[in-house]
């Protein structure tokens, strides 16, 4: 019983020369095993040097954990290796380096786009002004008084003048033939006249015809026609002469 | 805390460039693998950001007076990100992990002094966090509209899903799944409405993720969240003087807000609004401004183009055709636009006799990542 206590406590620490020299009275016929007291004074120090040691071994236990942690920094937990922080600063920097390099492709991408937008705006309003300041130009020559324009209109009074010249010609050419028309026509009347009742006549010989044309005759007159530009002066005449024929015979 | 020793240590880091925070960013993703979803696909801007942040953090760290108010600010914009108390110990540790690897000097006495001084910093910020937790960490907003107004210009109506509180001509940012994890300002261009409803003028810049996400690709129906409302452009309570407002571009947006504040609010004053444009096609807005002015009649609203000589609006700069009305010495000056514009304008008008404190000016550049430690906002 005792021995297997003993054997039990070594392990934990009780020194084994200790136990070794204990030394119990051997029991005999009259005093069977040994004495009480002595093996109770015993078995009582050997407890109490056990407790002393286990406590003293807890203790430094602690005191070896505690300046393990101090040596080891303050989190107990292990600290990053520099290696792996090298890895992982490496891995972060290429990341930097892409966003940075899609931001940046987005910065030229937009602003390219906005240079090219801003630019089309710019010439598209151009091109509008122009077009409303030569609208405008264009409504103020038509409304506004003739002496505007400088050249243009020079050019359009040549034309008149022009015409106008055209016209004073076309003008004078036909008084003429008018003129030759009446003449012819009046000789043609009075000759007419004289045959049918010489003595209506004023007097004498009839007044000479035309200053031009002093032969008298009708035919006579077409020859100062023939002159002018104008028209065909013989059916004119013929026409004429018809309806004045028609006239003096109703 | 041997804060000279701690700045000799940080400029080593900070002498790598793009190393440190590179490593930084690695430690704090194999560590904590959850992390890594928090941040956007490219790190770049990330990187730039955080040392620049960092390096601001460490040249306050013995003026704690303009340092905590920063903390604060920064604490309260994280919230939006998903950041949590639980965030901060990973952070820092990878923190003191990244600045031991570029110090071939380092100390156990440096470790110690970084370990104190990252946890002040994570104190103040999570404490700054919390207190502002009764307002939500962002915004659900649904797109009710959207207006193509120019090739790339686009106007969008949104109705966030709860409350949101902020003042005329302050700006926000705001994320589309479109484009997850990259937060961008913008202003309303309307003062708080009853219906929450709120009008953004985005214009897609090139190669500019958010932007033309927003313009050509959100459509009704899409949501995008908001974060809280930031930014300086506002009118002061106890002024009633007249404005002057003057906008190139986008700048309109904040500045149209205001119009709309007094419109709501009061007080009356006599408001007069210069938008610069470089082209007719470019005044998107156009028809809304000369609405306002019908409704309005202490309202002016005068349109300038720069670039389109065929234009019957009034030619020039508009920093130029300010000048050529006016006086304005008894005004107070808004000017909002891209950085040239608003340098260009609130020259002249300190030239012209304006006091510098009555003009008020925000610049509207591309890609604004979010507002800089000193409460600048940029687009």
């Amino acid at each position: 019983m005792s021995s297997d206590q003993a054997h039990g406590n070594e392990e934990r620490g009780l020194n084994p020369a200790d136990v070794q020299n204990v030394r119990f009275t051997r029991a005999s016929m009259l005093r069977p095993g040994y004495v009480d007291a002595e093996v109770d004074r015993v078995m009582s120090r050997v407890a109490e040097e056990l407790a002393r040691h286990i406590a003293e071994k807890a203790a430094l236990r602690d005191e070896v954990r505690s300046l393990r942690a101090y040596v080891d920094g303050a989190p107990v937990q292990e600290a990053p290796s520099d290696q792996a922080v090298r890895i992982l600063s490496s891995a972060q920097q290429t990341a930097d380096a892409y966003v940075a390099e899609a931001e940046e492709f987005s910065r030229q991408m937009t602003s390219e786009a906005r240079t090219v937008y801003e630019e089309e705006v710019r010439q598209a309003r151009e091109n509008a002004g122009a077009i409303i300041q030569a609208a405008q130009e264009a409504a103020a020559k038509m409304t506004g008084p003739a002496p505007a324009g400088a050249d243009t209109p020079g050019r359009s009074v040549e034309e008149l003048e022009e015409q106008v010249a055209y016209l004073k010609a076309f003008g004078s050419a036909v008084r003429v033939q008018l003129r030759s028309y009446l003449e012819a026509l009046i000789t043609d009347v009075e000759s007419e006249w004289g045959k049918a009742d010489p003595g209506a006549l004023p007097q004498g010989p009839p007044r000479p015809p035309a200053q031009r044309s002093g032969r008298g005759t009708g035919p006579g007159g077409a020859t100062a026609f023939s002159d002018n530009t104008v028209s065909p002066a013989p059916s004119a005449e013929e026409d004429v002469s018809v309806a004045a024929g028609a006239r003096s015979s109703s | 805390m041997d804060i000279p020793a701690m700045r000799a240590n940080f400029a080593k880091a900070a002498a790598t460039g793009d190393e440190a925070p590179l490593y930084f960013y690695s430690h704090l993703f194999l560590s904590h693998p959850e992390t890594r979803a928090m941040f956007p696909v490219s790190m770049a801007h990330q990187r730039d950001r955080l040392f620049s942040a960092l390096g601001d953090v460490v040249a306050r760290v013995d003026d704690l007076d303009a340092l905590v108010p920063i903390l604060q600010q920064l604490g309260r914009d994280h919230r939006k990100f998903g950041t949590l108390a639980a965030h901060y110990p990973a952070v820092g540790g990878s923190l003191l992990a990244t600045l031991e690897h570029f110090d071939d000097q380092w100390s156990p006495e440096l470790a110690k002094d970084w370990t104190d001084a990252y946890t002040l910093v994570a104190e103040v910020m999570t404490a700054a966090a919390d207190e502002a937790a009764e307002q939500p960490a962002w915004w659900d907003a649904d797109v009710v509209g959207h207006e193509g107004r120019a090739i790339d210009v686009a106007v969008l109506q949104v109705r966030p899903r709860a409350r949101y509180d902020y003042l005329a001509g302050q700006s926000l940012s705001l994320e589309t799944d479109i484009r997850p994890r990259l937060w961008r300002y913008y202003s309303p261009a309307n003062a708080p409405r009853p219906d929450g409803l709120m009008e953004l003028h985005v214009k897609a810049r090139d190669g500019g993720p958010v932007s033309s996400a927003l313009v050509r690709r959100v459509r009704m129906g899409d949501v995008v969240r908001l974060g809280p409302p930031v930014g300086h452009i506002t009118l002061h309570e106890e002024s009633d003087r007249d404005l002057l407002l003057v906008a190139g571009g986008m700048g309109l947006a904040p500045l149209k807000a205001l119009v709309d504040q007094v419109a709501r609010r009061g007080p009356a004053r006599r408001v007069d609004l210069f938008v610069g444009a470089r082209n007719e096609d470019h005044h998107y807005d156009r028809a809304d401004l000369r609405r306002l002015e019908q409704e309005n009649p202490w309202l002016t609203v005068t349109l300038a183009v720069s670039e389109d000589k065929v234009s019957s609006l009034e030619q020039g700069d508009v920093g130029d055709v300010v000048m050529r009305h006016g006086p304005w010495l008894s005004r107070e000056v808004y000017i909002a636009g891209p950085g040239p514009m608003v340098d260009d304008t609130v020259g002249r008008l300190r030239e012209h006799g304006v006091p510098s404190q009555r003009i008020h000016s925000e610049v509207f550049a591309p890609s604004r990542p979010g507002p800089s430690v000193d409460g600048e906002v940029t687009e």
